[in-house]
Formats: structure tokens, sequence, C-alpha cells
């Protein structure tokens, strides 16, 4: 980070009218970060997508009120096995990434087709849950914390169908190819890597505040706000 | 990060304060090029009149689609304020405007100018249009993320357009959508109106999201060599900055969007607190409407500068090119632009003061609202001092830049009278805000996009446009805005309030009556005599004189493409190189009062560039 602000800051004080100075920007690339256009649109969906939430969670936090606590929820549950699928999705793209690495692309086709199984598994889980919660007469109308939590549920699931998307689209390429050729999708599958990886940061920080320690939570934001 | 540079040709700074060319340290290798790293871009080249013409890949034509549409908005904007402006100035005259009516209007004018119309102009506009050939690039990095991006706004205009033809109209609700009258019964358009402008405001911004996309990676990863940030031209740092702001503000109106229809369409109460309703209570409770409001302003602020920091940029670049003077404080004008971005997301609430919040929030929101004129004020000198001794074409351009100047501050200043809260408490909901944020954020970007448009015409349409024609637009349009918006501030100071359908037999309609039916008259005029635009370049298409290439005898790279129009990929078989910044204009010693972009250092080696 703290290179990043350097580079940020170094580059807003270049004087470009200068000769000496145009004589070393003559010797640039053009390119202001050593990353591809996959994982720079990554990173940037990534910074949309932080924001998105973090307002759902800010306005989680604003509008319920105590006595809508998570005494409706029963812990554990179907969501907890969801979680793990996730952590399984992690752990089968660190393998890909790992093979890509070494260059032993051998289990790469098998680990993708892993990947987006266990992601419709997750999505699946989710619905499912979904379907319990409702049979439990906890339908998005009941209180503001079934709003926010199907709410938040169904954007992280549409933001999991557009991964899913482009999951599909490098899929169907790398299946096609030899496996000697998988190294050149090298940068599609880290992108999607870094997008999974994401997704699970974005799922547990939910989990956590809006789930596990949602009692704890509410309190804390309660003593904040005092 | 590759953005390292490498002083491979290994040059040694230089410390005196005039250097020439050929002074001693310059190697014989000074035109030195770093060798290409990235592969060429792979170009989709249309094969038929629908894939050149409607589903195009080429930034430029989607520019002009996204341009073409806005302006096509634009204009029923400008109908709407037409019918607001006749009920205004002569109550009853026309009989088919009920309240329920003038509130829709309103509400659609507002929504329509500022998102539709503004930032879809500048940013899908001259955001297309501009960055593939400013940067040096053949196009954007995801042509086709680029093109379903326009369809989705076009998408997204159709529907907004739609809430104008299904029962109860579109929505009455204030451009501001407070909840929870929006959609209760009572308020125009609470039933389908509301919901299409939702369902419209959540296309616009996933289909902004994917242009933007194109736009921040266009502009930080695919330059052309030896273009370095500090090279760009202000137009792309306004537009890239503006860019940034939209990425983070505008997922605050989808949430608030997709809330709100679920408060809507489900009975979730997000946004609805327990509601007594003719005695009975309603099914909602427990939600807040301040929290929509927060949401809202927390776009809608930095949405003010989304339209602005381009026309910043824009503006910037005209007024050098035409006072042939290179723009001063070039760094202090990039700071200025990303400072007032980041400054922008901690003001929001300045609009909502009325709405009751903790006196030292109050305090934060209106000390943050003052420092964000510090910047501002800063781009102000920086655009006088350019013009200052500068060698001035009083030509169409420079006049709508020097309209934008004037009302620009004229704007900037009644905004810090209402940044305080003590002065905005009483001004609140009056004319005075309505006549302050249409010259600050209406009219001075409006003259931008009229200077740009009289300047970019020759590269686009290879013509150029009528000067006599242009002058006559401009002096119409400039005295007529400030003879309807100069009022206004009056209106206000004596406490005429905004958004009233008629004033009735209220004390303020003694000096009002007569003001109003001014004011509208001279709204009349203005909007007509935007036809003068039309029938310019409808003349100048016909018969216009031919444009030289690079007329206004510019710096910047979009003037040096293959072809003019520049065709798809933009420059031929070889990208352009990079050797200067765009602002090297009456260098000494050099031949012509301009030095390219593209001008290699031994083309020039004998001039001299004095450090500023």
């Amino acid at each position: 980070m703290s290179s990043l602000l350097k580079r940020i800051f170094g580059t807003i004080i270049e004087k470009p009218w200068e000769p000496e100075r145009a004589q070393v920007d003559d010797a640039h690339s053009g390119q202001t970060f050593d990353l591809s256009v996959q994982k720079s649109a990554v990173i940037i969906i990534f910074g949309i997508a932080t924001v998105l939430f973090s307002l759902i969670f800010t306005g989680y936090i604003y509008s319920v009120p105590p006595e809508q606590d998570t005494k409706y929820l029963l812990k554990p549950n179907l969501l907890w096995i969801n979680t793990f699928v996730l952590f399984c999705i992690s752990f089968y793209f660190s393998k890909v990434n790992k093979g890509l690495k070494r260059s032993e692309v051998i289990y790469v086709k098998k680990n993708l087709l892993m990947i987006g199984g266990l992601s419709y598994l997750f999505l699946f889980g989710q619905v499912a849950f979904w379907i319990q919660l409702m049979k439990s007469g906890n339908f998005v109308q009941t209180n503001n914390y079934f709003s926010s939590f199907y709410i938040f549920t169904a954007l992280h699931g549409i933001h999991l169908l557009g991964g899913l998307f482009f999951w599909g689209k490098v899929a169907s390429r790398v299946l096609k190819i030899k496996n000697e050729k998988i190294l050149e999708e090298e940068k599609n599958i880290s992108a999607l890597s870094m997008y999974w990886t994401f997704l699970l940061v974005v799922w547990l920080a939910f989990f956590l505040m809006i789930y596990v320690f949602n009692d704890a939570f509410i309190e804390w934001c309660k003593t904040l706000v005092a | 990060m590759s953005d390292e540079y490498e002083n491979k040709s290994g040059y040694q700074a230089q410390s005196s304060e005039t250097i020439s060319g050929d002074s001693p340290g310059i190697s014989p290798d000074m035109d030195y090029v770093r060798p290409a790293e990235n592969a060429e871009q792979d170009l989709y080249h249309p094969h038929s009149f629908i894939e050149k013409w409607v589903f195009c890949q080429d930034a430029k034509v989607i520019g002009v689609q996204y341009f073409l549409t806005a302006v096509f908005t634009g204009v029923v904007g400008l109908i709407l304020s037409w019918l607001m402006r006749l009920q205004l100035g002569f109550p009853g005259l026309a009989g088919f405007i009920t309240a329920e009516h003038y509130y829709q209007f309103v509400t659609m004018h507002g929504m329509i100018m500022v998102v539709y119309f503004l930032t879809a102009l500048f940013l899908g506009g001259f955001g297309n249009y501009l960055i593939p050939l400013m940067v040096g690039a053949r196009d954007m990095v995801f042509p086709y993320v680029n093109m379903l991006s326009f369809w989705m706004f076009f998408v997204a205009v159709a529907v907004l357009m739609a809430s104008f033809f299904v029962p109860g109209g579109p929505t009455g609700a204030g451009w501001t959508l407070y909840p929870p009258q929006t959609i209760l019964e009572g308020t125009p358009g609470h039933g389908y109106g509301i919901l299409l402008m939702l369902i419209s405001l959540a296309l616009f911004v996933i289909g902004f999201t994917m242009g933007g996309l194109n736009y921040m990676i266009t502009i930080l990863q695919a330059r052309t060599r030896g273009m370095t940030l500090m090279r760009m031209p202000l137009t792309v740092w306004g537009i890239f900055t503006a860019t940034v702001l939209a990425m983070l503000a505008f997922p605050a109106l989808l949430v608030s969007s997709i809330m709100m229809t679920l408060d809507k369409l489900l009975g979730t109460s997000f946004f609805m607190p327990t509601i007594l309703k003719a005695g009975e209570v309603l099914e909602y409770g427990g939600g807040s409407p301040i929290l929509f409001q927060h949401l809202f302003w927390f776009f809608g602020h930095p949405e003010v500068y989304i339209v602005a920091l381009p026309a910043f940029g824009i503006v910037s670049d005209l007024i050098s090119v035409h006072a042939r003077k290179n723009i001063f404080g070039y760094r202090m004008m990039v700071w200025a632009i990303v400072g007032i971005g980041a400054l922008s997301f901690f003001v929001w609430a300045h609009h909502m003061y009325v709405s009751g919040m903790n006196p030292w929030f109050g305090f934060f929101f209106a000390s943050t609202t003052l420092i964000i004129a510090v910047p501002t004020a800063m781009k102000v000198y920086n655009w006088i001092l350019t013009l200052w001794r500068g060698n001035i074409r009083i030509n169409t351009v420079m006049l709508w830049c020097l309209g934008f100047i004037v009302t620009f501050v004229n704007g900037g200043i009644t905004g810090i009278f209402l940044g305080n809260v003590s002065v905005d408490v009483p001004l609140s909901d009056t004319y005075f805000v309505v006549a302050h944020f249409h010259m600050v954020m209406g009219i001075a970007p409006l003259m931008v996009i009229m200077g740009a448009i009289y300047h970019w015409f020759p590269l686009v349409a290879g013509k150029m446009l009528n000067e006599k024609l242009g002058k006559w637009h401009f002096w119409t349009t400039f005295l007529g805005a400030y003879s309807i918006y100069f009022p206004m501030h009056y209106l206000g100071f004596i406490g005429v309030p905004r958004r009233y359908y008629e004033m009735y037999d209220s004390p303020y309609m003694t000096s009002g009556v007569g003001l109003n039916e001014f004011i509208s008259t001279a709204a009349f005029i203005v909007g007509a005599a935007q036809l003068i635009l039309v029938f310019n370049i409808i003349k100048t298409l016909k018969t216009g004189k031919k444009a030289e290439q690079n007329p206004w005898k510019a710096n910047s790279l979009e003037w040096f493409t293959s072809t003019v129009p520049p065709e798809h990929g933009n420059f031929g078989d070889r990208l352009p190189v990079v050797h200067r910044w765009p602002y090297d204009f009456n260098v000494p010693g050099a031949d012509e009062d301009y030095l390219p972009q593209t001008a290699a250092p031994s083309e020039v080696a004998h001039t001299e560039v004095e450090k500023t």
C-alpha cells in the first residue's frame, strides 16, 4: 500500500514540461501497473462491489432495531455447509494456481470443473436455505433483519453468477485446448481466482457480522453509536 | 509495477532554468523510444451496416451513439422545463398542466438532465470518443463490453421514457425520490411510474459500470509509449477522476433503487417507518427514510463532480489551445481534480441540513463543503492565468469557455452561501437553491459541452462549423441563461419556495409575477436558440467548409490520426509515440506556435523550453 501511495504521489509531482523529465518520460511504456487488463478489471470490480456491500451493511446497521436480532435463526445449519463449500472452492483455486506456477497443468481442467460444480452447489444450497427460511415463516418482508439477509444473499448470489459466466467462458476454452497450451490462459484463470477469493472474503464478512456474531455485532454497533 | 521509468538512454538531469535542446547533456539518440512491449490490440472490424453503426464496437461510434441518445433525453428535459415555466410564468394558460403533471415534469426534468443527459454526455459521449484518441490507443480495452454499456444505457432510457405512457404516468416525487411519499398513494406515478424509474436507474448504473471499467483500464493500462499519466491532457484527467467517482458513488444509487423497489413490490421496510394512513396503520414499519437520503446524497453529491470534473478538464484544454498558451499550473490542475474528487465524498449531508442532524455533523459537513472550494478556486485562478497574456483567439469556442468561467464562479459563490448551515436553512427549498445549482451544474457544464462541440466537430465530421452562427448561438444562450437565473436568486431571497405548482395569493406574488413572466419568456427563447446549433450542424454537414487536419493547431494526439474523421483503429499502421506534454504552445525558437505531442526532440532541437 505504501509503495502504491508513493507511486501515486510520486507521479503527480512530476513536471512533464521540463526537458530532463521529458527524456525520462520518453522511455515510458504507457502502462501504469504491471497487471493484465483482466486482473485490472477484477480489481476494479472488487472496488465497486466493496462499496456496494459496505453500503448494504451500513443500511443494515442503520435500520435494524435491537429486537430484530438473530433469535429467528437456528445455528448450526445449511449456511455453515455452504460456507464450507466456498472454502473448498478456494482450496481448488489454490491448487490450480500452484499448478500453473509450477507449469504442472495436468489437473487444471479437472480442478476448474470442480470449482464450477461446487459454485453451483453453493448457489443451490443458498436457495435451499431460503426455502427453509420461508417454510419457517420468515419472509423478506417479515422484518428488517430478514430483508437485509435476503437482499445480501441475493446480491452475493448474483455476484457469483456473474463470476460463473466468466468461468464458463474460460473453462470452455481451457477444456478445448491441449494441456501444454493451458499456460496461455494463466491471466484469465488467475483473474478468476482473484474474483472467487473476493467472493469468499465478502461472504465471510457477511456471515460473521450478520449471522455468527450478530448479537455481539449489534451490541458493538450500539456502543459505537453511543 | 511497471511504471518504473527506465532511463535507458542514459540522459542526465539538468538543472539550468532554461534548457536548450542542443545544450550539452543531450545525447545523440535523443529520439530514443522504448520498444513496444504489449501486443497490438485485436480489433473486431464490422462486416455489415448493422455492425458498423448499430451494434458497433468502435469507441468513437459508441461515443456518438451515447451523445445522440443523451441529447435526445436532453431535448425531452428541455421541453419539460418549458412546460414548467409555462405554468410558473403564466399559471393556468395551459389547462392540461395539472398539479400532478407539474410534479411529474419537475421530477423527470431533474433526473433526465442530471443523470441521463449530463453524465451520459460527458462520460459516455466525450469519454468514449476522446479517451482512446487522446491516450494513443486503438480502442477501449474491452470493446464488446463497451458496446453492451451503450445498449444498456439505451434500454435504461427506453424504460424511463416508457414511464410517460404507463397508467398514472411517470413519478412525480421530485428527482430526489424521497421515501416514504414516493411509493405511497397521493404521489403522482406511485405505481408503475416509480417502478420504471427505479428499474431504469439500476440499468443505467449497470451499463455505466461496464463503460467505466473500460475508461479506467484504457487510461491506466493501454496508453501509447511515452504517454505518462502526467503527459495526459486534462480532459483525460477529468474524465478519469469522474469515472472513479462514478464507480464509487453509483453503487449507492443502485442499492437504494433496489431497496426501494423491494419496499414497493415485496413490502419490505428498508426506508419505510410505521405509517398511519386515515387512522389505519400500514404494514410498513421499522425502516428509515433518512437512510435513503444518506444513500441518495452519497451518490448525489459526487454526481455533481461527475459532471463538473470532465467539464473542468475539457475547458482547460480548450482555453489552452485557443489562448495559445500552456495551461497555467498543470500539476495544480491535476491535484485539484483529484482533490475535489476525494473531498466530494465527504460533503453529501450539506443537502440534508433541514432533515435534522446532530449539530456537530452540520459543522463537519459545512467545513468540508467550504474546504472543497479551495481546489475549485485554484482551478478558476489557473484558467484566468492561462488567459493572462495569452494570444487569445476570440472565436466561438473561446466565448463558451469565458462564459463557463463567469457562470461557474457565479454558481460557485452561491454554493458557498448554501454550504453554511445558518444561511442554508432559511434559503433551503427556495428559488435561490434552484438558481445556484442550475448555474453551477447546469449552465456552466452546458457551456463547456457547447465549446467542446465547436472544438471537436471538425474532428468528428471533418467540417468546420459556421463561426457567425456559433457566436449568435453563444450570445443568445449566455444572455438568456442569465436572464433566467439571475432573477431567480432574488426570488429565493424574498422567500419564493421551489417545487410549488402555483403561488396562489401568497405575498410572494407581488414582486414575483412580473419576474416569473420574464424568466419564462427568457427560458422559451434560450431553448429555441439551441436550434441555431442544430441548423449550423445540418448546414455544415451539407455545405460546410472542409476541415484541414488539426485546424486549431492543437498538440494532443486526437488531431494526429491517420484520417479525418479517424477510422477504426485510429492511428493507421503504427501507434503514435509521445515525446512531450500537450501544452507546448509558443515555445521560444519553434517554427510554429505549437509542438505536437508526437514531435521528437531532434525535430525541435533548436527550441528552448521555459520552466514554469
